[in-house]
């Protein structure tokens, strides 16, 4: 709930005006409502009475009639701009979610970036931060303007009609609306979770039935599987039957309150005419005023059930956001002395905590103007090794010295100044070449852009389809994986980096072609430059000044 | 990725084109078919839960008349509230009863749906055209399929009502007043009319939104994919800010389409608030003698005034109900679209059922004529071979030949065209694949692990393997090194956490995982493709181990090493 609070904040935060505006004038459509019921049951009850007394011509019919088509337009004006204003706020603040979900994210560990690339658990996220898009619109403001119609119409029926009915309304919808959260807090939550749990499984357990189907066939478990998966449906229903059961019964305990609450006004007002303290027209006030009243509440009724779906997105939305602030930069001397290795491995161990580590005691010094080879089986953590020299893991023991510091001393925007890594699979955004390569460097010209593209033997597929301005999909598609291949290699090249770490940058091209990538490569590169890279290609091996040999750890 | 509902809910969207519109209202009545009977009994229900306020009405109205025009008697003011209470409650058991019987049938339908599309897409043969990713089919299985339930539950019933509860209400203001009668017909039928000539514009308006919903999470959804990479190149804060620009853009696109949607909302508000506010100046006017025409014989009395005001909001409400309801429907008929597609896209089926069978007779494979037909309707010859228990053969060529679907013909993945394939002592059919592939385990090139532990994947040929028989397994295909790494050993879930393995030590997974059966086949396909020399001399020792142990063993490659190691080849492509 408070992590509900912490979400419904920031929404809020930042577009409180437009939203107040909407919800007076959500809070103007329910009393209008409220109002045309009551007046036009006032107005034919006055009139009645006044026609039996014969007093007709006497009897002021124009203002009430205004009043009446007044409110029926006005309703009709306020919800309108309620509309208008409550979206308006409401698409502006799920823009702002997203925006701070994005820099939380940003924020994050490398291994956890790495994981989200799977599809499924970003969907997830993505689901969470699409069911708490309700929150402000149903849920805060038809609340916030219920609750000010009701007290508005309360204190008008206390003044208009009589105290004792606006005590019964108050009493009876209080119950009522306390007894349906109540029962919609304590029997819908668990099945909710229930629901939200079985439903990630049937949606886990039928992809893993479809995209194994082979196998499953072979090993003669397809009936068993396609069973579990209906077994996580059967769970799904069964909390969705839970929950709707709750909800359904919040809704009959508001239903019967409603009911009832009506049923009361009018025999009040009924004694109270009896009993001479009021006229029929003012009972007859009370009676309808208080039928509008029930329709404010329906919207609540809606949004409870919601409450708890929103709730756990919430809270699993606010994990995600908690990453805290980077550091900012504090200036230090940083220059290694011309004799002293660019980048020193000392003894480095890295893991994940399994039996054995991933790479154990590596060291290797670089020093400046060096291209390094690793070489080794598939496996030996040559990936991994590169990953520690970018920061993207850290070290379990060892040190690793850049530029005479320890890494861990380092910025992210400093470290990133001075290192750049070609990752094994890199993704590419939607956008024209030009876009790809700005990324890197913001104020690159075309020039430059184009030596670029020549250097990883792009630039005349490129010229060939447009240039700079050929357009690429989402995810970079439009280039075979080759080609997008060497473009991320091109615009890691802008980086211009004194420590380049590339791992198996030539995979998948021809001999040939690998050649003058390789010999780009190093002409793109600065003087005094390091080249680290991972490799099993001779063409790769031949480019570097040496390999170094990287063994898996040895068993325990 | 589906937009909030919140955006759209008051959006009249009448849906798509005439054909698919069409397609997709058959599929949604065969979809209800058997739940017909429910789904009609729950709809009256909630008629004439609605139907109740008319009685309602009369008893207000009674006491109402009584305390202006009668001797006021708190007997009958009692008496007639209690009638309107006992109405009341009674209207909100029906519509308790009739939401509980609509989900049930809901949930059945679906079900069954969810039920038929499983079995279907199971047995698809992997070669079989027309088939959907794995991430496609849960999405509609899971997420999407769920969407049809408000239409079931909300539009149908809505539905229900606005068809017999106007029509009734007015039937019942006739004989009052024939003026009263006459601003219903007005408002209520106009109500369509202007909602359809301003849906025609929300229609457009309302894709659109949609459609620019969906890609604020596309765009989102790439940047997060792509964080590593922007990280890696100091981009983050420029994307950022890129994205919170294209966000705002988005927006103000988003609200001008919105000021048209909204319009069509309106005009339902707006007719049924003039709809009462007519009424009540009606009958007031008419109460106090000015206006002496509408009512039939004798003027309109204050009780009769009371009722027919008290029916007025009640006539436009199913009417207002219909319109919120509207988006499920166009929901419903976009899910059932997508399920006539897949339905009824090509299917090629794969041999037998995929439940457990007995052993058969003991492993002899043999093929006669076997000819294929490949997705892109290219035929493939094969040429006749037998494989006696414990030999090993090699399929080679280039690629495109028909070297997996040979292994997918021999496993009963996908039938032939002609010729057949000979196991134990019968042809590979329906009745006999299931039986014949207790014999085989799959190395398969690009492997697949289910989103459990390492040792339920492991276990996929061999469902009772101990972890003492998994680290056996392992070892014998010397990959206890990627165990020995795994953070949480045999219970690590590969894929789905970052804990990944690199495609070598996947293969050499699945060869651990075929040890741990006792499989007399190992179908193997290109298990040394894309693997360093190293890696590929591993890979092929172990697959020559299962050799030893006494399996057959078939492998398409074109690694002529891996090749060589085998007694017998066969050779695609250009050698028939």
């Amino acid at each position: 709930m408070s992590a509900l609070l912490r979400i419904a904040r920031r929404l809020l935060a930042e577009e409180w005006w437009s939203l107040l505006r909407g919800t007076l004038l959500a809070v103007a459509v329910l009393a209008a409502g409220v109002a045309l019921l009551g007046l036009s049951g006032w107005f034919i009850t006055a009139a009645g009475v006044a026609g039996l007394a014969g007093a007709g011509l006497v009897f002021d019919v124009f203002r009430p009639s205004a009043g009446v088509r007044f409110l029926a337009l006005g309703r009709t004006a306020a919800r309108y701009g309620e509309r208008m204003l409550t979206h308006d706020a409401t698409l502006k603040s799920l823009a702002r979610l997203r925006v701070s979900l994005l820099t939380a994210l940003s924020r994050s560990p490398f291994p956890r970036l790495a994981a989200l690339r799977a599809g499924e658990q970003l969907n997830r996220i993505l689901r969470d931060v699409d069911t708490l898009d309700g929150l402000v619109l149903r849920l805060i403001i038809p609340f916030a303007a219920a609750t000010l119609a009701l007290t508005g119409a309360l204190v008008a029926l206390w003044l208009l009609v009589d105290p004792r009915l606006a005590a019964w309304v108050l009493a009876g919808f209080g119950t009522g609306s306390i007894a349906a959260l109540v029962i919609v807090a304590l029997r819908a939550r668990r099945p909710a979770r229930l629901a939200f749990s079985a439903q990630n499984a049937l949606r886990l357990r039928t992809m893993d039935l479809i995209a194994g189907r082979g196998e499953w066939l072979v090993a003669g478990q397809t009936d068993l599987r396609k069973a579990r998966v209906l077994s996580a449906e059967a769970r799904l229903q069964d909390a969705n039957t839970e929950t709707d059961k709750a909800e359904r019964l919040s809704g009959l305990v508001m239903s019967i309150a409603e009911t009832v609450v009506s049923g009361g006004a009018l025999l009040i007002g009924a004694w109270l005419v009896i009993e001479g303290v009021i006229d029929p027209a003012i009972a007859a006030i009370g009676f309808f005023a208080t039928l509008a009243l029930a329709e404010i509440l329906g919207p609540i009724r809606r949004g409870l059930a919601e409450l708890g779906p929103m709730t756990d997105a919430a809270r699993r939305v606010t994990r995600m956001l908690d990453v805290p602030a980077p550091l900012p930069a504090t200036p230090k001397t940083r220059t290694a002395r011309a004799d002293e290795a660019l980048v020193s491995f000392d003894r480095v161990s890295f893991g994940y905590g399994g039996e054995r580590p991933i790479l154990d005691g590596f060291s290797l010094d670089l020093a400046p103007g060096e291209i390094v080879a690793l070489t080794g089986a598939s496996g030996a953590g040559k990936s991994t090794i590169l990953m520690l020299a970018a920061g993207m893991l850290e070290a379990t023991r060892g040190t690793i010295m850049l530029g005479g510091l320890p890494l861990g001393e380092w910025t992210d925007t400093e470290l990133r100044h001075d290192v750049a890594f070609l990752p094994q699979r890199s993704t590419l955004l939607a956008g024209s070449i030009r876009d790809a390569i700005r990324m890197a460097d913001p104020g690159i010209d075309d020039g430059a852009i184009w030596s670029l593209l020549s250097a990883v033997a792009l630039d005349e597929t490129i010229a060939a389809r447009g240039g700079l301005d050929m357009r690429l999909g989402e995810a970079g598609s439009g280039l075979s994986g080759g080609e997008s291949r060497r473009l991320a290699l091109a615009r890691t090249l802008a980086r211009r980096p004194r420590l380049l770490l590339l791992d198996e940058p030539t995979e998948g091209l021809d001999r040939e072609t690998a050649h003058k990538v390789l010999s780009g490569i190093h002409r793109q590169m600065l003087e005094n430059g390091v080249i680290l890279l991972a490799s099993h290609r001779a063409a790769e091996r031949e480019f570097a000044h040496r390999c170094h040999h990287v063994a898996a750890p040895a068993s325990v | 990725m589906t937009p909030p509902a919140s955006m759209t809910d008051d959006v009249t969207d009448p849906g798509t084109t005439q054909t698919s519109e069409d397609r997709a209202r058959l599929r949604l009545n065969l979809m209800s078919a058997p739940e017909a009977t429910r789904l009609r009994r729950a709809e009256w229900l909630t008629v004439i839960a609605s139907l109740l306020w008319i009685g309602q009405a009369a008893a207000a109205a009674m006491v109402i008349d009584d305390l202006v025009s009668g001797q006021p008697d708190v007997t009958n003011a009692l008496y007639g509230s209690s009638v309107f209470v006992l109405l009341g409650v009674l209207r909100a058991a029906l519509s308790h009863r009739s939401g509980s019987i609509t989900l049930a049938a809901a949930q059945a339908v679906i079900s069954r749906e969810r039920n038929r599309l499983l079995a279907r897409e199971a047995l698809r043969s992997p070669f079989s055209e027309g088939g959907r990713s794995s991430a496609e089919i849960a999405a509609l299985t899971a997420d999407k399929l769920a969407m049809t339930i408000p239409y079931l539950t909300r539009y149908r019933p809505a539905m229900a009502r606005a068809r017999i509860v106007p029509a009734a209400i007015l039937l019942v203001a006739l004989p009052f007043s024939w003026i009263a009668a006459f601003i219903l017909l007005i408002a209520g039928p106009l109500i369509p009319v202007f909602m359809a000539l301003v849906g025609m514009a929300a229609q457009d308006a309302s894709e659109r939104q949609m459609k620019e919903i969906g890609s604020m999470n596309g765009l989102l959804m790439e940047r997060i994919r792509a964080l590593t990479d922007l990280r890696l190149i100091d981009a983050t804060d420029r994307t950022i800010r890129d994205f919170r620009r294209s966000a705002e853009r988005l927006h103000r696109r988003t609200m001008k389409v919105l000021a048209v949607a909204f319009l069509s909302s309106t005009v339902l508000e707006f007719f049924s608030a003039i709809g009462v506010a007519l009424m009540a100046v009606y009958v007031g006017f008419s109460l106090i003698g000015q206006i002496n025409f509408g009512a039939w014989a004798k003027p309109l009395g204050v009780g009769e005034g009371v009722f027919l005001l008290l029916l007025a909001p009640d006539f436009f409400q199913p009417l207002r109900d219909l319109a919120a309801a509207w988006h499920d429907k166009a929901q419903a008929a976009a899910v059932a679209v997508e399920l006539d597609a897949v339905e009824t896209a090509p299917f090629e089926p794969m041999l037998g059922k995929g439940s457990a069978a007995t052993l058969p007779a003991p492993p002899q494979l043999a093929t006669r004529s076997l000819r294929w037909i490949t997705p892109s309707g290219q035929t493939i010859s094969y040429p006749d071979f037998d494989l006696a228990a414990g030999q090993s053969l090699a399929v080679v060529g280039p690629s495109g030949t028909g070297k997996s679907s040979l292994l997918a013909l021999i496993a009963g993945l996908t039938p032939a065209e002609t010729g057949a394939v000979f196991v134990g002592d019968g042809t590979l059919d329906d009745d006999t694949a299931d039986g014949w592939r207790r014999h085989i385990a799959l190395i398969p090139q690009s492997p697949h692990f289910a989103h459990e532990s390492l040792r339920a994947n492991l276990r996929r040929f061999a469902a009772e393997a101990s972890d003492a028989g998994l680290r056996a397994a392992l070892n014998a295909a010397s990959a206890s090194d990627i165990l020995a790494r795994l953070p949480r050993g045999l219970d690590t879930r590969l894929g789905e956490t970052g804990h990944g393995v690199s495609g070598g030590e996947a293969r050499r997974l699945m060869i651990a995982r075929a040890f741990c059966s006792s499989a007399a086949i190992i179908l193997a396909d290109e298990p040394t493709a894309d693997l360093d020399a190293e890696t590929a001399h591993a890979v092929t020792e172990g697959l020559l181990a299962l050799k030893m142990r006494g399996a057959s063993l078939i492998v398409a490659t074109h690694d002529l090493a891996l090749a060589a190691r085998m007694d017998r080849r066969i050779v695609l492509g250009d050698g028939t």
